[in-house]
């Protein structure tokens, strides 16, 4: 009796077992990727970036029957959400991710490194992007911390409306310091007409200025490059002997200069004033300002902002004094260690990466949507022609090979050193002493440095 | 009755002496009273003595997150950083200035509006909600309200110096008027809690009082100087612990409207501990300024507790 109903449970429960497994099966196959940095804000809905992101979803889970993609928004705060994310295991698998702060993430142990994909996925080359773009990700040890896909340079946005006004020719990429400064001049005019190297020039009813310079290092390092200094030592250790050196001081006096001594730029508290009712952007297309730096992200503000006209903007590499140089800021594709426990979703995360640098949909779309330059080396070479304006996006490819990785990427500690710097400069732009402000920057962050 | 030594003695019951736990169940009322507290504690223990222990214990290590594998305990390295740390200490120096101005000034102008509304004046009530509701705002709405009215170009605040015949004052972004700024918004948020409070100690002093002092001949100003102002002192101190208290911890209204700018004169010591943690991810470095400033608040509190009892005044600490 006893041995009937064991073999009648034995059965029963191999029909359910039989029953239950393709189900089984099919749940170890199915994958679900969580990924953040394929939404756009409300405003973006519908734009190009919106669409080229879907079709990047569509195409992929077209290809990958079984991998499905929940594309998460980022969250406000993103860098402290992520963290706290990663230390509690509910991070997402993969992200969208600024390489500004790329060093920091390395050093907590949560990102995967990226050659576990190149066995996975054949088509995953890494000379599909630009060696300046893979330089940020990759470190001496062969270690590759995501995968590059799209920056910017930074470069000069000018006004060419503001230019006819003053009466100056539009620049070229080949300026030079001393030039830039002439041009700037020329173009800070008073309510008069008259420009700032007339004697008569009225410094107190200024009407358009020919540069902005701010206190962010983010948007000025560069020029300490340019004129063949730096701020930090290659191993990170030290500001001494950078920060403090005769080309950096003598940079960062050439930006004050344009402030306190030419009045070419106005001060951050007349800058503060001009914009705090209309916001910077509208404030330069109505011609207040005529040059200013940035990357190729300001395009969607400039274009969406009712003022724009294509007459109104222009873009043009940076001056050079001693080098020519610019900082690239990128953002990449990360990876969460964690995948790696699921092989499945292993192979789905690496085949995901593959999809979003590749040119084909995505990285071509990106000439379109405006954001940034595709990382794809491919993709890159080909916007200026597929531009709805070419001229732009080729000053913003050609200055790519002036570019240097940002100092984030690189320092895990850069916050802290940024912060610092940054009020150095604003205590310098408010008319601190440049070599007093600098060695109490120096001394600050060294302390920080040593710790 | 003596007992020679080995010599059997008589059985008693030893009635023994009952532990904790038998009087705490032999007990319904303390049982039932045990139990109806026990979430606030279980709370208590997990959101605050278990984080403030961890903090604590943080502040000796390098921990830069988020894993806390990666927390080497450094002993007090982070309290000896702190002590030249010039950007801690400046920031020190600006909760102490904020909390200078801000306190006295919105204990004061609280106390006024209180008068006025202890007064059986018409639609004296409909007055009192206005002046609450401040409190109940958000810091971002109200921040964002108040960023327009000290515009320096469009602000109603430079319309009024101008008519004054004053000169207009770029208030957020001029070092010497950020933090007067930062401390009138404090200070009108946080008015209506205030005048609640003086205004629950007003209605608490016996009207004989009042009518004797005028039958006696006292002028208003001699009541109120000899009668409401003493017996308003447990109130003024309760006001003046939170109020100090509450003031070096200020810190939303700082995030949102100055960011600790312009030139770091609104850098208080909240806003470099979320700074410190939060955009440097250093943790353990930001626990232990979290303890100093505590330490300084601690301090400043004994100091006002030992001043009242040496006044002969009764604390409810």
């Amino acid at each position: 009796m006893l041995n009937r109903l064991s073999w009648k449970k034995f059965v029963t429960l191999l029909v359910i077992a039989l029953a239950v497994s393709p189900m089984l099966v099919q749940a170890q196959d199915e994958v679900t990727l969580r990924i953040i940095g394929l939404r756009v804000t409300p405003e973006e809905e519908g734009r190009p970036l919106d669409l080229a992101r879907k079709e990047l979803i569509s195409t992929f889970e077209e290809a990958n029957p079984g991998v499905t993609i929940d594309a998460l928004e980022a969250p406000p705060e993103f860098d402290t959400v992520l963290l706290t994310d990663l230390a509690a295991g509910t991070a997402p698998d993969i992200w969208y991710q600024d390489a500004s702060t790329l060093d920091r993430l390395v050093d907590t142990g949560y990102l995967l490194d990226i050659n576990a994909c190149l066995p996975l996925v054949p088509e995953l080359t890494l000379d599909r992007f630009a060696p300046t773009f893979l330089g940020i990700h990759q470190r001496e040890d062969g270690a590759i911390w995501g995968l590059p896909d799209g920056g910017t340079p930074m470069v000069m946005y000018y006004n060419p409306e503001s230019f006819e006004r003053a009466g100056v020719e539009l620049p070229t990429s080949d300026w030079t310091w001393e030039e830039f400064l002439d041009v700037t001049r020329r173009l800070t005019i008073d309510s008069e007409g008259r420009n700032s190297l007339d004697p008569d020039f009225d410094e107190e009813n200024v009407v358009q200025y020919g540069f902005r310079v701010r206190q962010f290092i983010f948007e000025w390092i560069y020029w300490v490059w340019q004129n063949g200094g730096d701020v930090i030592s290659p191993d990170g250790t030290t500001v001494s002997g950078y920060l403090d050196s005769p080309e950096t001081i003598e940079a960062i006096t050439f930006l004050r200069d344009m402030v306190l001594e030419y009045g070419v730029s106005p001060d951050p508290t007349t800058l503060g004033e001009m914009i705090q009712e209309t916001g910077f952007l509208t404030v330069f297309l109505q011609g207040e300002v005529a040059i200013f730096p940035r990357g190729h992200w300001e395009l969607t503000g400039i274009f969406a902002n009712e003022e724009y006209t294509p007459e109104r903007l222009g873009i043009v590499g940076n001056p050079s004094n001693v080098a020519d140089a610019t900082v690239l800021y990128e953002s990449g594709w990360m990876i969460n260690k964690a995948v790696e426990s699921d092989p499945a979703k292993l192979l789905a995360a690496c085949k995901f990466l593959e999809a979003a640098t590749d040119a084909v949909p995505y990285q071509n779309s990106k000439v379109v949507s405006g954001l940034e330059l595709s990382a794809n080396a491919e993709s890159a070479a080909a916007a200026p022609a597929a531009s709805e304006y070419p001229e732009i996006t080729q000053a913003f490819v050609d200055e790519i090979a002036n570019g240097r990785l940002p100092y984030g990427a690189r320092y895990s500690n850069w916050p802290t050193v940024e912060s610092a710097i940054d009020l150095m400069m604003e205590n310098i732009l408010a008319g601190g002493d440049v070599e007093e402000e600098v060695a109490f920057a120096v001394e600050e962050i060294n302390r920080e440095l040593s710790r | 009755m003596a007992y020679a030594r080995g010599e059997p003695r008589p059985f008693t019951a030893v009635q023994k002496k009952p532990n904790f736990w038998q009087r705490f169940w032999s007990r319904s009322n303390e049982r039932v009273g045990y139990l109806f507290i026990l979430p606030s504690f279980i709370h208590l223990i997990v959101f605050l003595v278990i984080p403030l222990g961890f903090s604590l214990y943080l502040s000796f290590t390098d921990w830069r997150g988020p894993n806390f594998q990666n927390a080497p305990f450094i002993g007090a390295e982070n309290y000896q950083f702190l002590l030249g740390d010039r950007r801690f200490w400046n920031a020190m120096k600006n909760s102490i200035y904020f909390t200078l101005l801000s306190v006295p000034l919105g204990m004061v102008i609280s106390l006024l509006v209180a008068l006025v509304m202890n007064q059986n004046l018409k639609g004296v009530y409909i007055f009192r909600t206005l002046f609450f509701m401040p409190v109940i705002s958000s810091w971002v709405a109200v921040s964002v309200v108040w960023i327009t009215l000290l515009d320096p170009q469009v602000g109603i605040l430079n319309y009024v110096l101008e008519g004054l015949g004053l000169p207009p004052a770029n208030w957020l972004g001029d070092p010497l008027t950020a933090m007067p700024a930062v401390v009138m918004i404090s200070i009108w948020k946080g008015l209506g809690f205030n005048m609640v409070i003086w205004l629950a100690g007003l209605q608490a002093i016996p009207q004989e009082l009042h009518e004797a002092a005028a039958i006696d001949g006292a002028s208003r100003w001699q009541a109120f100087r000899r009668i409401t102002i003493p017996l308003l002192s447990p109130t003024t101190f309760f006001l003046a612990i939170t109020g100090v208290i509450g003031a070096l911890q200020v810190f939303s209204s700082v995030y949102v409207i100055t960011k600790g700018g312009p030139r770091g004169s609104t850098d208080v010591v909240v806003f470099r501990i979320y700074q410190r943690a939060f955009e440097e991810f250093e943790f353990g470095l930001a626990s232990s300024q979290a303890w100093v400033l505590f330490a300084v608040i601690f301090s400043l509190t004994v100091v006002q507790v030992w001043y009242r009892r040496r006044q002969g005044e009764e604390t409810m600490f």
